[in-house]
């Protein structure tokens, strides 16, 4: 089997597995439903800097929550049979792009939920979805890697958080203020620089984790 | 030759730097004037403080100018010194100024041949009614500034802000470069340890990581007491010191990652990769978001870089010195806490 059809394939048993387990994702969006829930009752009327703020918080632990189970979901047993059956790396691919997929998708309904609950202050939404897809892709490829070293922990969750919270710092500094820019917070001539930093950390990180991979599924 | 050369050369460096950066003199330079601000027609006469100077014994022959450019000076008609550290100088402000703006910053220039040149940026705002550059053109009494004595001396420079917090230099920054140093060193030991497997190559890569971590503190903590003198408080959430943060809390991560694993083999391969994935997600960003970003060091966002202007040659005999005296000795209790590690290890086996 080639590599894409690898891949390809195990994408589809990711989207099995989570159709299968309803709850994970299920989880997730009543965890957002109601964290905008609580801002809404507790703010009424959210100021587009507090709106911006909050987004990002709320997306962050989302999509924490959402992409430490990557790893952790399946047995080390079961992991192992994958690693036999595909090559790794098109292992760690699979859950990457479908973690990209997946944080976009919570990115979108959070977004949509903040703005039917507190109103929406976006006013430039090709910079706004821009912002959004960089940061899903930040987040996934961090985010995936992370998991892979936290599941081999016992108190994976725990070690999830305070592996990956201060590698992300840098990804939700520029994407607040990418978003500010999109929001009109602030009039920032040289976003471009913003989305080069973002585009440039991506990289790296996937760069890294395609490099580090090798050493980690191993036990 | 005795194998611990590096370690007392490490420390000679050090007493040199205590010694030199703590006790070298700064350049005679001017910390205030009175008044700062004046109407144009005025007879201005300006109280000067200097810093380190020796007025007095300069005598008469201390001459002083308002500067507007590099080619425009008003020159002082008297000047009169009352004490080593107080000067008066006397200026006859024109009727009008050869430029069209209602306030215009002067740069005050004092030299002597004791003290040599001293600056003071926008020591004097000269205030005009009537804007006429015209006319300020025809009544402007130019007198260019001359035969200025640039002293070849063993000074560190003089910086309004800075004044003496300036020697931080030696320790703030020589910090900061050790620790990227050592850092760099657990990554190599880390990369070794992926590629061969062995237990030392673990071993000297955490004993980098925790001496990086505390030079990072204490380049925190340096950093924090310049910060008091020099921008008023000490901490500002300023980008540099922010990502700083960041990076100490990703190496406490690394020692948290650490304690989560009792197999020896797992604890080092698996921190080992998430060493390497931090170093290169993060250090890069340390360099580049500071640039990108307003920042109130030395450098970045628009202020003036460091090295070309504040960074003279007295400096840099000390600076160089500084950076490989800090390395030197964090190496040094590397191998020490690498050692305590290595004998642990041993003990344990040995029972």
């Amino acid at each position: 089997m080639n590599a894409l059809g690898e891949i390809l394939h195990l994408l589809r048993k990711e989207l099995l597995l989570e159709w299968r387990t309803r709850y994970a994702i299920g989880g997730i969006l009543l965890y957002v439903l109601s964290t905008v829930f609580i801002v809404y009752a507790a703010f009424i009327r959210v100021e587009p800097a507090t709106w911006n703020t909050l987004y990002w918080v709320i997306l962050l632990f989302a999509a924490v929550n959402a992409v430490t189970k990557s790893f952790i979901r399946e047995n080390s047993a079961r992991q192992l049979y994958y690693y036999q059956m595909a090559h790794p790396l098109h292992v760690l691919a699979a859950k990457i792009i479908y973690n990209v997929g997946l944080l976009a998708l919570i990115s979108l309904l959070t977004w949509g939920a903040m703005a039917w609950l507190t109103g929406n202050p976006v006013k430039d939404y090709r910079q706004f979805i821009l912002a959004l897809w960089l940061g899903s892709a930040g987040f996934a490829i961090t985010f995936t890697f992370i998991s892979a070293i936290a599941a081999k922990a016992d108190n994976s969750a725990t070690l999830m958080a305070i592996l990956s919270f201060p590698l992300v710092i840098p990804i939700v500094m520029t994407l607040t203020k990418l978003s500010a820019n999109a929001l009109r917070l602030m009039n920032d001539s040289n976003t471009d620089q913003d989305i080069l930093v973002l585009v440039a950390i991506d990289m790296v990180s996937l760069g890294m984790a395609i490099l580090l991979f090798p050493f980690l599924w191993r036990d | 030759m005795n194998k611990s050369w590096w370690k007392i050369t490490s420390i000679l460096i050090l007493v040199y730097v205590f010694i030199a950066g703590m006790l070298g003199p700064l350049k005679p330079g001017i910390i205030r004037v009175d008044p700062q601000t004046v109407s144009t027609g005025q007879e201005l006469v300006l109280q000067v403080e200097g810093y380190n100077s020796h007025y007095l014994e300069a005598g008469d022959a201390i001459r002083a100018w308002l500067k507007l450019d590099d080619e425009r000076a008003l020159g002082a008609t008297s000047v009169q010194s009352k004490s080593e550290t107080q000067l008066e100088a006397v200026f006859a402000i024109p009727q009008y100024l050869p430029v069209d703006k209602r306030s215009q910053d002067f740069v005050l220039v004092v030299d002597n041949a004791v003290d040599g040149v001293s600056l003071l940026p926008s020591a004097v705002f000269v205030r005009q009614d009537s804007i006429d550059p015209d006319m300020g053109l025809k009544v402007w009494k130019n007198t260019p500034i001359e035969g200025l004595h640039y002293l070849k001396r063993l000074t560190f420079p003089f910086r309004n802000i800075l004044q003496e917090t300036i020697r931080n230099t030696y320790f703030h920054v020589a910090l900061w470069l050790a620790m990227v140093t050592l850092f760099m060193a657990s990554l190599y030991h880390s990369i070794k340890y992926l590629r061969k497997g062995l237990p030392d190559n673990d071993r000297w890569a955490v004993a980098y990581t925790t001496v990086g971590s505390f030079y990072g503190v204490l380049g925190l903590v340096t950093g924090a007491i310049w910060a008091t003198s020099a921008w008023g408080k000490p901490w500002s959430w300023d980008v540099k010191q922010t990502m700083t943060l960041i990076a100490l809390f990703i190496y406490l991560a690394y020692f948290v990652l650490r304690a989560a694993f009792e197999d020896p083999e797992k604890r080092g391969r698996l921190s080992a990769v998430y060493n390497i994935f931090a170093f290169a997600a993060l250090i890069p960003l340390i360099y580049v978001i500071p640039r990108l970003t307003d920042s109130l060091h030395p450098g970045n966002g628009g202020n003036p870089a460091f090295g070309s202007q504040d960074l003279d040659n007295t400096m840099r005999m000390v600076f160089y010195p500084a950076v490989i005296g800090w390395t030197l000795l964090g190496v040094w209790i590397a191998t020490v806490s690498f050692r305590v590690e290595r004998l642990h290890q041993r003990m344990l086996e040995g029972d």
